[in-house]
């Protein structure tokens, strides 16, 4: 046990100390010389041995002081004793140590109190290797404990105290199992088991030394215990099963067994002792008068120990150390005094022999206080000493017996300042004690703690000795609780093996929480500098006039109302309308908007010619009924353009096929106009529906006398001309190749011919005056019937294919081939000389047929070669064609030359008469028959194919020439004629076929002179009922019958004679030499004015 | 658990569990943590600026925070860890990953990030179930 002790930290260098100064310090307190000095004191123990019962009379009494002062002292006061030793010692050799030991001993009880605590604490590990001395010291003091709780001591105390015992020993299992697990604990007590053997070893090693000698001595002691058991056997029994258990203990060494035997002899003596509990009244009775007597044996005590003292205050720390252990637990305590009650015990049984009265109170304070009885005993027994020699020595056990003693010596003695002081030391060790449990408090678990702490503290109150033991209380709480926590985690970890096998655990996936990509440094500089410099514009509206730049303007609206079609002359209005559609449509199809405003605009043409008309209330039909009978009204076609002034018409020509087209001949001017028109002959092509103007005007330079329109399309105009050339004019042309003059107001395009034959084809070329120009069509007449549409809104080459013949005086007949170009050339053709520039129309010579041949064998040759007048060709079969001649005679042939039946169509009048047939008209209807105009008035009817007429009426026209002569359109048994005085004959064949039904002088004005020149187109106009819807039907069917001819009249003359076209002029139809025969007689007029009137019948 | 794979519970114990990921109050709801989570953040950072001194302890108070609050949510038997990280923003890239050794089946995590023109902040919060 007190090797145990040594093993504090102190210890190592105690154990040298121990050696040098019980080998090498001889005389003092080497142990040689303990040997010897406890060998001397048994030797006075024997002696004295009455005394040393007195002794143990009074140690007792001391002991059960001890155990109630400590009580009293709060547990505390047996740290007193050290300082009662110390102070005791001091003044014996310590002084200079004292410090030292002061240190030490503050050290060790630092330690072991704190080693108490630790155990329980097991968490202040900064001082790791104290503590595991300190360990060492708990596993030896349990160990002893064991060994001492192993004595069989009495039955009520050492059963409740081997009870306790075993309780701190399962605390400090407990303790060990918190410092690590059980296998720490077996550790530990392996360690128990070895550490006598290993760590005491110097100790042990020393006291092995002696072994032999104690052998001897306890063998004779076994002999006496076994005499003892003998006796004591049936107690033995009792305490057996304690005693087996700490055997179980304690029979790790050989030697403790011996003690132990030692003990339990001592035990039965102590139960011995038990009974008489009547003796510790004695005892207390006795215990002053012992403590007087036993001065002098603590004295002597003291003298043994003080001999030794030196020694001992040389490795004063033992002696400090072993007061201080009884202090600190009572365990050790219990451990040394159990040895010294082996001690006591045999010295016991050495006493039973001797006394056996005063033997049971020894063994009743030997169970009573152990220590006590150490002290008491061991100087009485020699025998015993020189046994536990060793140990004392190495426990120092005398420094036990005198620190026991020292305590009550100390307070009885110490004067009042040592109190105060030793009181202050306790305070502050009782102080540093609060602090640490605070502190382990603190480590440990709370309930626990509080709860180890009020035991401490209680312990502590209750029994001074075993405050020590409330540290290892303490240890049992927080340890049971860890226990408890031990295997609540070892349910745990059960559990959690079973779940584990449940669960998966993984950790396969990542989660990716901040994934925050660098910023280039592009975007880091906008980020900082790129607002710098910059500025938020406003835009407003007007709303402040703050000064920016951008202000809107205010939209002008305005609301404009239109209408389709238009009533009024506005078509759109509202007040100061603006210009809304000037976005309108920049994007214009051109071509299909010109086409579109061809056609719209005469329409609107027309129409506005119309209203213009019927605005002219001279004009009008109804003002002229009595003049136009026949006629629902006529219109005025406007020859007073300046470029038409002062010009005659010499010939007027409608188209066959668009019957409201006309084209007028205009001689050259009277009077100098411009020098570009001045000395030609003017050609106009009217509407007649817009009678104010002309739609083309063409210009020749030489004199026209015949012309006509192509077959199909009237957009092509031939002419013949005196010069014996054919002319054509293609309308369709664009108007910039041909010239144009700005006339007025307004630009007129005088187109050139765009083929001529002049200088071409010399050989077969007219060398004559051309007389007539024809179309050569078959489908001619079939077509024009069906035609209502006046405009020409296809132009197209459909009905190109076609023959023109222009026949000459002479009587020859050439047929053209009208050939159109496929591409224009602007920059004039090489090889098609009479072609203009840009024109894409030429004729082509196909044919030349000589008349004259066929005219001059009959006989007339004394009348010279006959004049060919005019021409026809038959609609139905146009290779069979008429040529009226100036001999009455109307010649029938074909162009290919065949033979036919007549030859010559004659009137009915035999021998040769000059008479010009100058007109002649096929039947529309199909009928072969044709009418024939002759200039002696005479009108004739013939058939195809007899050569005598049907009907020949003279006088229908009183002898007049007969300038005009037409079938009508509607009607086949009608037909119009005019003579050169301008009168107009109907004649219905079914009404009459004596004379015309009707006839009407065609004179614009009747109260007035005729001063204009009239010219009158008797061509049908049955189309004109779809626009005139105010004329009655009947009227429609006599404008169906159309004739005109041309009036001419100067204002000058004022009458109609003058009009008259000089006989022997041949009656043409439209006769420019009519006109300019009157011309002449006109010539004096100041200011000749003239008009075309075009009358529609 | 027993009730999370029936097939690996043949012959092993079943233990009866009565709260829990497949309780009726459900497990660790991240979408209601993330709110949560979000609305600490906007609260906290509305306008914070990065300062290095006073970073640690705005990561200190907000884990707190965030960890009270998750608590306050009552995840039963969930053990809350809540990971708060501030950082700087100058431009760097910053890639943060977490790797979870977890039932994934009743362990859940869920993260926020609050970003403003000086600081970034992550809070992650990782909920594990204690069976």
């Amino acid at each position: 046990m007190e090797p145990g002790k040594r093993r504090t930290k102190d210890d190592t260098w105690k154990a040298d100390d121990l050696r040098k100064h019980l080998w090498a310090a001889h005389s003092g307190n080497p142990k040689g010389d303990k040997k010897h000095r406890e060998k001397k004191l048994r030797k006075e123990s024997e002696v004295d041995f009455p005394e040393d019962k007195e002794q143990k009379h009074r140690d007792p009494d001391r002991d059960t002081k001890h155990r109630e002062r400590p009580a009293e002292r709060d547990g505390h006061a047996s740290r007193e004793n050290p300082r009662g030793d110390r102070d005791r010692e001091k003044p014996r050799e310590r002084k200079k140590d004292s410090r030292d030991r002061d240190r030490e001993r503050h050290k060790e009880k630092y330690r072991e109190q704190d080693a108490d605590k630790s155990h329980s604490r097991g968490k202040d590990r900064d001082k790791d290797r104290e503590r595991r001395v300190r360990r060492e010291e708990l596993r030896q003091t349990a160990q002893h404990n064991l060994l001492g709780w192993q004595l069989p001591e009495p039955v009520e105390r050492r059963a409740r105290a081997g009870s306790k015992a075993r309780a701190e020993e399962k605390e400090r299992r407990d303790e060990g199992s918190e410092w690590g697990d059980e296998e720490r604990e077996r550790r530990y007590r392996e360690r128990k088991l070895q550490y006598g053997d290993s760590q005491d070893n110097p100790v042990q090693y020393w006291l092995y030394k002696e072994g032999g000698e104690r052998r001897h001595r306890r063998q004779k002691e076994a002999d006496r215990e076994r005499r003892h058991r003998e006796k004591s056997s049936v107690r033995e029994k009792r305490d057996k099963h304690s005693r087996e258990k700490s055997n179980s203990f304690s029979d790790k060494e050989g030697e403790d067994r011996h003690r132990e035997k030692h003990h339990r002899e001592g035990a039965r003596l102590d139960e011995e002792r038990h009974p008489g509990d009547t003796g510790r009244k004695e005892r207390s009775s006795r215990e002053e008068l012992r403590k007087r007597e036993s001065k002098d044996s603590e004295h002597r005590n003291r003298g043994a120990s003080s001999r030794r003292d030196p020694t001992s205050s040389q490795e004063g720390s033992c002696a400090l150390w072993y007061a201080e252990s009884l202090v600190r637990n009572n365990g050790k305590d219990k451990d040394s005094r159990k040895k010294s009650c082996r001690e006591g015990s045999a010295v016991g049984k050495q006493a039973l022999r001797p006394g056996s009265a005063e033997i049971a109170e020894i063994e009743k304070e030997d169970t009573d206080i152990e220590n006590a009885g150490t002290d008491e005993y061991t100087p009485c027994l020699e025998d015993d000493f020189e046994d536990y020699e060793d140990d004392f020595e190495v426990c120092d056990g005398d420094d036990d017996v005198s620190n026991e003693l020292e305590p009550k010596e100390k307070i009885e003695e110490l004067p009042l300042a040592r109190k105060k002081e030793i009181q202050e030391i306790q305070e502050a060790i009782n102080a540093e004690n609060e602090r640490i449990g605070e502190l382990s408090c603190k480590l440990s678990q709370k309930r626990g703690l509080t709860e180890g702490e009020r035991e401490a503290e209680t312990d502590a109150n209750s029994s001074p000795p075993r405050a020590p033991v409330c540290g290892i209380f303490m240890d049992f709480a927080t340890a049971s609780r860890r226990q408890k926590s031990r295997t609540q985690a070892l349910k745990q970890k059960a559990r959690s093996t079973k779940l584990l096998r449940l669960i998966d655990l993984d950790f396969s996936l990542t989660f990716s929480l901040l994934d925050l990509p660098p910023v280039n440094e592009y975007d880091m500089y906008i980020r900082n500098f790129g607002r710098k410099n910059t500025k938020q514009a406003y835009v407003q509206y007007n709303e402040d006039n703050v000064d920016r730049d951008t202000q809107t303007e205010e939209v002008e609206t305005k609301g404009v109302w239109s209408q389709h079609p238009a009533e009024g002359m506005a078509v759109s209005g509202g007040s100061g309308s603006g210009d809304p559609c000037d976005t309108g449509a920049p994007k214009v199809n051109t071509p299909r908007l010109s086409h579109f405003l061809r056609a719209a605009c005469q329409v609107i043409a027309v129409l506005l010619e119309e209203d213009r008309m019927a605005a002219e209330p001279s004009w009008s039909p109804a003002a002229q009924d009595s003049a136009l009978r026949i006629s629902d009204s006529a219109s005025q076609l406007n020859t007073s353009l300046p470029f038409l002034q002062n010009r005659k018409v010499s010939c007027l020509c409608a188209s066959q096929v668009q019957r409201q087209t006309v084209v007028s001949v205009h001689g050259p001017p009277g009077a100098a106009f411009d020098p570009v028109l001045d000395g030609r002959y003017v050609l106009c092509v009217w509407d007649i529906w817009q009678p104010s103007g002309p739609q083309k005007v063409l210009i020749c330079e030489s004199e026209v006398t015949c012309c006509c329109f192509s077959p199909f399309k009237a957009f092509l105009l031939f002419a013949g001309t005196v010069h014996g050339s054919v002319l054509v004019w293609d309308l369709r042309e664009d108007s910039r190749i041909h010239h144009y003059v700005k006339l007025g107001d307004c630009f007129w395009t005088f187109r050139t011919a765009t083929f001529s034959t002049d200088g071409l084809l010399t050989s077969v070329n007219h060398r004559g005056p051309v007389q007539a120009v024809e179309p050569i069509s078959t489908s001619v007449y079939k077509k024009q019937s069906f035609v209502l549409s006046p405009f020409s809104t296809q132009e197209e080459m459909s009905g190109l294919s076609f023959h023109v013949a222009s026949l000459e005086e002479s009587g020859v007949l050439n047929v053209w081939v009208v050939v159109e170009l496929p591409k224009a050339d602007l920059a004039g053709s090489l090889s098609d000389l009479g072609l203009i520039p840009g024109g894409r129309i030429k004729l082509v010579h196909s044919a030349t047929i000589q008349l004259s041949d066929s005219l001059s064998h009959k006989g007339y040759e004394f009348w010279g070669a006959a004049q060919t007048l005019s021409v026809k060709f038959l609609p139905s079969d146009p290779g069979h064609f008429i040529v009226g001649t100036d001999m009455g005679l109307i010649s029938h042939g074909t162009r290919q030359d065949l033979r036919v039946s007549p030859k010559l169509y004659k009137p009915q009048q035999c021998g040769m008469r000059p008479v010009r047939v100058h007109v002649m008209d096929f039947s529309p209807f199909g009928e072969p028959i044709f009418l024939a105009g002759c200039s002696d008035g005479s009108i004739r009817l013939h058939q195809l194919t007899s050569e005598r007429p049907l009907l020949q009426w003279d006088g229908g026209t009183d002898g007049h020439a007969i300038t005009g002569l037409r079938w009508s359109l509607t009607r086949p048994a009608v037909f119009l004629a005019q003579d050169d005085t301008s009168c107009i004959y109907i004649w219905d064949l079914l009404e009459s076929d004596l004379g015309p039904v009707a006839k009407q002088l065609i004179s614009p004005d009747n109260s007035a002179p005729l001063h204009d020149i009239m010219s009158e187109d008797g061509e049908p106009r049955q189309h004109l009922l779809c626009y005139w819807k105010r004329k009655t039907p009947l009227l429609g069917e006599a404008m169906g019958d159309g004739c005109g001819e041309f009036i001419c009249r100067n204002e000058g003359l004022g009458k109609e004679g003058s009009c008259r076209s000089p006989p022997c002029c041949p009656p043409a139809l439209w006769s420019p030499e009519s006109l300019s025969f009157l011309i002449p007689a006109r010539s004096s007029s100041p200011r000749p004015w003239r008009r075309v009137v075009a009358f529609g019948i | 658990m027993g009730c999370l794979r029936p097939r690996r519970t043949q012959g092993s114990p079943r233990i009866p569990i009565f709260c829990g990921p497949f309780s009726s109050k459900g497990g660790f709801r991240p979408s209601v943590v993330k709110d949560c989570i979000h609305a600490v953040l906007k609260e906290e950072l509305a306008n914070a600026e990065y300062s290095p001194e006073e970073m640690p302890q705005l990561t200190k108070r907000l884990s707190e925070t965030v960890k009270d609050k998750l608590k306050e949510m009552g995840f039963d038997r969930y053990k809350m860890v809540v990971q708060v990280v501030i950082g700087e923003q100058r431009g760097e890239g910053v890639f943060m990953a977490a790797r979870c050794f977890w039932d994934a089946d009743t362990d859940n995590y869920i993260h926020d990030v609050f970003m403003n023109d000086s600081l970034f902040c992550v809070v992650a919060a990782f909920g594990c179930f204690y069976y």
